[in-house]
């Protein structure tokens, strides 16, 4: 990450919640909350950190909250019908990996801007959730599930593994792959693309239909949380991954992005939300809260002169 | 149908508004075909009721999104300046100060997404969520859970009543499409509108005040959704916190169906309108249908996606 | 309101500092927008109040959301109250969080909405479905046993719409000369509510009677009514004020008393009372009462001024 100036503003924004509510609030500063903390930051980890990836190719993707609970919904329906939770996993996957590709077909090929497609895929993913949903039993999916939320691998809880292959995942391909030149490129410079031969249409898709994968991969956590699936479980999720996304950083505009902001990003909304409820704030503050911390991330890295143009 | 619409020289966007009319008289044709109370008299004045609800607040969003930006902060202003005027209306017993309540306040916070916007420069989709968010804090707060309910009916007027037979509400949506449409096309400012959307580099080059023209289109944008705050109150005859959420989605879809690019500097508020009427008509006709709401999210979402499709093919094939 | 909000806030910030009196009790309901749970939490603050208890308030700050909730769970485990007070935003997706809770020994009372998994105390609430019957009951005695009626729906899957929408049709199978013509879902939202009973008034000319799931519908279904000059017996489930306030201007027929006040008050009660080892019951189903304009004087009442009855009272051993 470089010098201290280059840090997002999110950082100092996170220092100071830290050390604010370790003193204020009461079981704040412990080990039992600090991974409560983690464990619930890694659902929006695992949407957060493709949509960075996808942001910085100038693009969105709204549909993440209506797929993640459509993905919910067939892991359950189809391990409860089938019998088998393997092939609800599987399942499960392949919904998200499909609405992914839907997305960046309608981007990539048909030419719809990012905004526009996966509100269109939004409707989808909530329509078919919804009545995939209906009159169908979507929970007591059974307990090998349930380990994937509770179990823990040499001692490390289960969500915090995902979230730490994820990052490594995401960090090895944009800093070492031909795919992660591909995606800042589609970022700032479709022109290099095309002139190193790399194929501007796949790589695009290709961006969306990852994000779909990690989708159906939250899926997994959420569905093991819940006990089962739900058609309206993550309603809006994915507006708090960009603003955890833009928090940590990224523009929207010209590709330039950063894993790591999106990680501070993540937690800060994260640290701040528990932190509130430990404090017992009143619930309709806390919505206040949120909406204030999320722009004084970006009024603070405008102050500090990191420009950010006229993002649409 | 593209070389037919050349033949009698339509420009660009007078094609897609044809086009998108087109599409609304074929759901229109089908509908009336299959459900024999789809033309009664009652039922379109119903659906001209119900869009321009919509179109009201989509009106000063197309402005926003013509200029290059967005405003995801509409459906909370809403909620916001509802309450806020419900509560003046009852504490000074004044329809008058009532609407002045929730116009200020649906200006007001249009100003500060507009500040946010050109003189902070926090990107418009974060400042606009973030608004959103403060707006239902500060109206849950305020609410603590009440609703406020019970307004003269000199005030209700406005959202239920009828002048001449026709819902009062679309009058109101015909004066705002005709001023607005007046605005954007026969003035200088609203030219600038266009051209800040279109090029923004170009635009300031040339000497449009760009900042001031953004900062415009937001304060209007709030300035519409107090507008239809009022028209909502009157409505429904009651103000709740959580008043308007799905409204954004809605506004948000009948400004893309309507044609208004993305991208800024092309669509019209006639689009928009003629976007609101899909939209109304498609969910009037699942209701006479009764067909399970659960199918609402998934027609809407292809409507949206086909709508910009097909303008992005027409776009293609004429060469635009 | 405003003094008792710079109260809140004053008492917030020095509530840390004060050293905890009496039990501590996390009340946990759906949202802030819903004025029925609003009035549950008064009845909760109430009751604690009156038996030297404090307590606190967890809600979602997204209306109903399954993984706040949860989140809120993961903390209030930290934290570790007394007791807690709980309504599931969906009754089968928190069973996991409701385990967590047990697991983590902390007493918890089910109320409102009867979730189905965890162990709890107690469950306080009333039926809907019993509610669905009686005031759907009333309505159709109130048409005379004929006539065309509409029923408005809640959220499709909500397990309080389906049971006020099954006791709404029992209601209807004992008077079989009324027919039913439409059954919609309203959302539990006025305008949609609204806007459902315009599109339905244009199929059908003839509406007798709607039976709406909720107050808030009820309202929407009456504007409709008023906006289209035609007339028809509602009424709705929840006892809101202002339902009575409809009821009063003669606009509403009645409504099921859903007891949200006496829910927060017992239910809190309850949990009190298993804290200092006093006896309690493993359900507190409030009897079904409708309220019309005969007997709506008890709930006509500001709310500021209602306070909870004696535990004895209500629940008879």
């Amino acid at each position: 990450m470089g010098s201290l100036q280059r840090l997002p503003g999110v950082a100092w924004l996170l220092l100071a919640l830290l050390l604010g509510l370790s003193a204020i609030a009461p079981g704040f500063a412990s080990a039992a909350n600090a991974l409560n903390v983690a464990q619930q930051a890694t659902l929006l980890l695992l949407l957060a950190l493709p949509m960075t990836l996808i942001i910085m190719t100038e693009g969105l993707d709204l549909s993440m909250g209506a797929s993640l609970s459509l993905c919910t919904v067939v892991l359950a329906v189809t391990s409860l019908g089938s019998g088998s939770l393997a092939l609800g996993i599987a399942a499960a996957l392949l919904a998200g990996v499909l609405i992914g590709l839907l997305n960046g077909v309608l981007i990539a090929w048909l030419d719809l801007p990012p905004f526009v497609a996966t509100l269109g895929t939004l409707g989808v993913a909530q329509g078919l959730a919804l009545v995939l949903a209906e009159g169908r039993s979507t929970s007591g999916v059974g307990d090998g599930l349930a380990t994937l939320w509770n179990g823990a691998v040499a001692g490390l809880p289960v969500p915090l593994l995902f979230a730490v292959v994820a990052w490594a995942v995401f960090h090895v391909l944009l800093h070492h792959t031909r795919f992660g030149v591909a995606v800042v490129a589609l970022g700032g410079n479709r022109e290099a693309l095309k002139l190193a031969g790399m194929n501007e249409r796949g790589s695009l898709v290709a961006v969306y239909a990852l994000g779909g994968l990690f989708v159906g991969l939250a899926a997994l956590l959420l569905g093991s949380r819940l006990g089962g699936g739900h058609p309206t479980a993550a309603i809006g999720m994915e507006f708090d991954a960009i603003a955890a996304v833009a928090v940590g950083g990224t523009l929207f505009e010209r590709g330039k992005g950063s894993l790591g902001g999106t990680v501070l990003g993540v937690l800060a909304v994260g640290v701040m939300r528990n932190g509130l409820n430990l404090l017992s704030m009143p619930s309709s503050l806390q919505v206040a809260a949120v909406g204030a911390v999320v722009i004084a991330a970006l009024v603070l890295d405008s102050l500090r002169g990191q420009h950010r143009g006229f993002a649409s | 149908m593209s070389t037919l619409a050349q033949k009698i020289h339509l420009a660009p966007e007078q094609r897609s508004l044809l086009l998108r009319l087109v599409v609304l008289l074929l759901i229109g044709t089908g509908l009336a075909l299959v459900s024999s109370a789809f033309l009664g008299a009652n039922n379109l004045l119903n659906l001209l009721r119900q869009a321009s609800l919509v179109f009201l607040l989509a009106s000063g969003l197309t402005l926003v999104i013509l200029c290059g930006g967005l405003d995801l902060s509409i459906g909370a202003n809403v909620a916001m300046s509802a309450c806020l005027a419900a509560t003046v209306m009852k504490a000074t017993g004044s329809p008058l100060a009532g609407c002045a309540a929730g116009l200020a306040s649906g200006l007001l916070v249009g100003g500060v997404n507009g500040l946010l916007v050109t003189r902070v420069r926090v990107p418009p989709f974060i400042a606009t969520y973030g608004t959103l968010w403060i707006l239902h804090g500060l109206t849950y707060w305020f609410m603590a859970g009440d609703t406020i309910h019970g307004f003269p009916p000199a005030f209700r007027f406005l959202g239920s009543g009828y002048w001449l037979g026709v819902p009062v509400p679309v009058f109101l949506m015909i004066g705002v499409l005709a001023l607005g449409t007046l605005f954007l096309q026969y003035t200088t400012m609203g030219q600038e509108i266009y051209a800040t959307g279109s090029n923004t580099e170009a635009a300031a080059l040339s000497g449009v005040p760009v900042l001031n023209r953004r900062l415009l289109v937001y304060m209007l944008s709030g300035g519409m959704a107090g507008l239809a705050s009022l028209v909502f109150l009157a409505r429904l005859n009651s103000a709740e916190g959580d008043m308007g959420e799905a409204l954004t989605l809605q506004a948000v879809g009948a400004v893309l169906i309507g044609g208004t690019s993305l991208f800024g500097g092309t669509g019209t508020l006639a689009g928009t309108l003629v976007g609101a009427l899909v939209l109304t008509v498609v969910l009037n006709g699942m209701n006479l249908l009764a067909i399970s709401a659960n199918w609402q999210p998934l027609i809407t979402g292809v409507i949206v996606i086909v709508s910009v499709a097909a303008d992005a093919l027409s776009r293609r094939r004429s060469g635009d | 309101m405003k003094l008792k909000i710079l109260a809140g806030i004053a008492a917030l910030i020095l509530a840390p500092l004060a050293s905890a009196q009496g039990e501590r009790i996390a009340v946990f309901t759906k949202n802030q927008t819903n004025p029925f749970f609003q009035v549950l939490r008064m009845g909760a603050d109430s009751a604690a109040k009156q038996m030297g208890a404090t307590t606190t308030h967890l809600i979602p700050t997204k209306p109903d959301s399954i993984p706040e909730q949860m989140s809120l769970i993961d903390d209030v485990v930290i934290k570790k109250p007394s007791a807690i007070v709980f309504t599931p935003v969906d009754i089968k997706a928190m069973v996991p969080g409701i385990q967590k809770i047990n697991a983590a020994g902390i007493p918890v009372v089910n109320v409102n909405d009867r979730a189905e998994g965890g162990k709890f105390v107690a469950f306080v609430g009333s039926s809907d479905h019993a509610l669905g019957v009686v005031t759907g009951r009333y309505l159709l005695q109130a048409l005379g046993g004929k006539g065309n009626v509409i029923i408005i729906e809640g959220v499709k899957g909500s397990g309080a719409s389906a049971e006020r929408v099954r006791g709404f049709q029992d209601a209807l199978k004992e008077f079989p000369q009324v027919k039913l013509l439409a059954s919609q879902p309203g959302n539990f939202q006025r305008l949609q509510a609204l806007q459902v009973m315009e599109n339905l008034m244009q199929t059908h000319a003839q509406i007798d009677g709607v039976m709406a799931a909720n107050d808030s519908m009820a309202s929407g279904v009456i504007e409709a009514l008023e906006g289209a000059n035609r007339k028809a017996q509602v009424i709705g489930i929840n006892g809101t004020k202002e339902a009575v306030d409809a009821i009063k201007a003669g606009k509403l027929l009645a409504t099921g008393d859903y007891n949200g006040y006496l829910q927060g008050c017992i239910s809190t009660m309850a949990a009190i009372r298993e804290l200092r080892k006093l006896p309690v019951p493993k359900e507190v189903i409030f009897p079904p009462t409708v309220v019309h304009k005969g007997n709506y004087q008890p709930l006509d009442v500001p709310l500021e001024s209602r306070s909870c009855p004696k535990w004895e009272e209500v629940v008879k051993s």
